[in-house]
């Protein structure tokens, strides 16, 4: 199988399809990294693109998504094994008050697609399990989503908090959600904003350990 | 002109003293008159009683029983927490898998909870105010009421992972709805919304296998009980606009994402559009001179029957003179 074959199948969401060719490459040689960022990520950017230009919708993003999660899965025991970091660590949340997590699962499966340790707070996150996540998992940047105009006020509460507890500088944080914009990120204090899943990925590489 | 004959008028195409205002009034109305939140969603005579008071003080033209998307959900069996003074929360999926869809009971809407108080609510609106204004029920549409069961991300691969099952669902939730419609329409609705947000998440493909068969039928059945059917979904719909069309719906909701003068052609024909201004950036945000353009903007786009709206609920603590504004506008606009 060839890569570009791999990548129409993540493309079109076929997961058992993914993980037996991701077994392939890695029996044909392939560096377990060439695999993540020339198939996994760069089908998921293709995922990404087309879903912005209306070209696909919420189920076929999602089950792409998962056909990557099934080729990842395929190299996780060899990522430890060889001992290969992680891009860093990412704390990722809807806000208090919030249950929408489409989105935030979205942000979060592409992270994990490009190689960050991921966790998910989940849905309805108290500012202070934001803090608590911050102090012991000692993440690079935390990512805040909402999709509520009441909700969003949230975000400035755990800028306040980190900033309280003295450790808004050692963490990035990032807000995105269908009401936040640059603006509001930039007003409430935020280090960045991302307006898709796959923009998401490009900002939060710039804080890559 | 009451605000019956001005929404029959309209409907019609027919000259009209200003085009009616269909705004979605939920969270706002408890807040307005300052009862906690809860009892709204709980007892159909706080419902009433606000929404008639948020009607009269801004000019609304609907009298609404809408209020959250779990009274279904509650009576199918779920959980679902109603907080002192926030909205009602369904954090847990009643159908966790398709083994318990045999267990799924249809509820009778009359011996329910939370459908049978939407009932009572009907038939207090009726007796208060029925020659006034039109009455308009709520249900779920059925895609919306399967993702309210069994979660949205489940329900987003269930499309590809377990079609057949989940037409099985869905064909329980459109029974559910039929009755909970009928029910209402028998109570004194003139005419039944129903809320398919979740299907706009879904590309014409699908949208045209799991939503739109379901919502037609649904659709017939109010029609077949007399009343006219309101089809709400939010979010960006312009994919689907040409498959909304063919729903039967009478009335179409547009939410602000679209264009709104290419969703009057695209209905032309077949439904009234309502729609569609920024509910947020526009109602809640805005100043009052930015809703009256924003309000006039969408007559200038819209026909005959068109009707106004923002593109989904008036926001909790929107302005009171920014709902008022929206009335203003309506009435002073110029070329009706
Ligand atoms: C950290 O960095 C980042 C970076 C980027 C990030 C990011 C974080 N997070 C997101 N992104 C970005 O990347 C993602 C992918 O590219 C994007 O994520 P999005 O989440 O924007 O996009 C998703 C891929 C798809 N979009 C979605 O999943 C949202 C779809 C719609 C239909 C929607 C849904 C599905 C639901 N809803 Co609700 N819902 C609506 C939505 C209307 C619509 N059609 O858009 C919206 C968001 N809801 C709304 C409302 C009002 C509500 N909802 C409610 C409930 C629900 C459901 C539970 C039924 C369900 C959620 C299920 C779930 N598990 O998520 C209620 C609130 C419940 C609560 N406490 O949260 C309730 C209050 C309704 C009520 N009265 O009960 C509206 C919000 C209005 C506002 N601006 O405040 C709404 C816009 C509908 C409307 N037109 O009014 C980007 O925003």
């Amino acid at each position: 199988m060839r890569a570009n074959e791999i990548k129409d199948l993540i493309i079109k969401g076929d997961a058992a399809g993914t993980a037996w060719g991701v077994e392939e490459m890695l029996a044909a040689g392939l560096a377990v990294d060439d695999i993540i960022q020339g198939i996994l990520v760069s089908a998921m950017n293709v995922v990404g693109e087309r879903f912005r230009e209306g070209q696909i919708f919420v189920p076929e993003m999602l089950i792409a998504a998962r056909a990557m999660k099934a080729g990842l899965k395929i190299l996780e025991p060899l990522i430890l094994q060889a001992g290969r970091k992680y891009l860093g660590k990412v704390v990722i949340g809807t806000v208090k008050g919030d249950l929408h997590d489409i989105g935030k699962n979205l942000v979060g499966t592409m992270l994990q697609g490009a190689g960050w340790d991921v966790v998910d707070l989940g849905v309805d996150v108290a500012p202070e399990k934001f803090l608590k996540a911050v102090k012991e998992q000692k993440p690079a940047a935390i990512g805040l989503s909402a999709l509520l105009s009441t909700t969003m006020g949230s975000m400035k509460t755990v800028l306040g908090l980190l900033e309280q507890e003295g450790l808004r500088s050692q963490v990035k944080v990032l807000v995105g959600g269908a009401p936040v914009s640059e603006k509001y990120a930039t007003e409430i204090g935020a280090d960045g904003y991302a307006p898709d899943a796959g923009t998401a990925v490009h900002v939060f590489a710039r804080y890559a350990s | 002109m009451n605000s019956k004959e001005r929404l029959t008028r309209r409907l019609a195409g027919k000259p009209v003293d200003r085009a009616p205002n269909c705004n979605l009034i939920m969270a706002f109305a408890p807040l307005y008159i300052g009862k906690p939140q809860s009892q709204f969603y709980l007892d159909y005579k706080v419902l009433v009683e606000s929404n008639l008071r948020v009607a009269k003080d801004f000019d609304l033209d609907i009298l609404g029983a809408i209020s959250d998307p779990f009274r279904e959900v509650f009576d199918f069996g779920g959980k679902v927490e109603f907080p002192e003074d926030d909205i009602p929360l369904c954090s847990d999926n009643l159908l966790k898998s398709y083994e318990d869809l045999p267990k799924l009971q249809i509820f009778d809407p009359y011996r329910s909870t939370r459908m049978q108080d939407r009932i009572q609510g009907i038939e207090l609106y009726k007796r208060e105010a029925g020659s006034e204004y039109p009455i308009m029920g709520w249900v779920e549409a059925p895609f919306a009421e399967a993702v309210d069961l069994r979660g949205m991300n489940e329900i987003m691969l269930d499309v590809y992972d377990h079609p057949e099952k989940l037409h099985q669902l869905l064909e329980i939730c459109l029974e559910a709805e039929i009755r909970s419609a009928v029910a209402q329409i028998k109570a004194g609705a003139d005419l039944i919304g129903m809320g398919d947000a979740a299907a706009s998440l879904l590309g014409p493909d699908l949208f045209g296998a799991f939503a739109l068969p379901y919502e037609q039928r649904l659709i017939a059945a109010v029609h077949e009980a007399g009343a006219l059917a309101r089809l709400h979904i939010c979010g960006n719909t312009t994919a689907i606009l040409n498959l909304m069309k063919l729903s039967g719906a009478d009335i179409i909701d547009v939410d602000w994402k679209v264009n709104f003068k290419l969703a009057c052609e695209t209905y032309r024909g077949y439904a009234a559009a309502c729609g569609n201004f920024d509910p947020v950036a526009v109602v809640q945000q805005g100043t009052p001179a930015r809703i009256r353009e924003a309000v006039w903007k969408c007559l200038d786009a819209g026909d005959a029957n068109t009707l106004i709206m923002a593109g989904c609920e008036i926001p909790l603590s929107t302005p009171h003179e920014n709902l008022k504004a929206i009335a203003e506008a309506l009435r002073d606009y110029p070329r009706y």
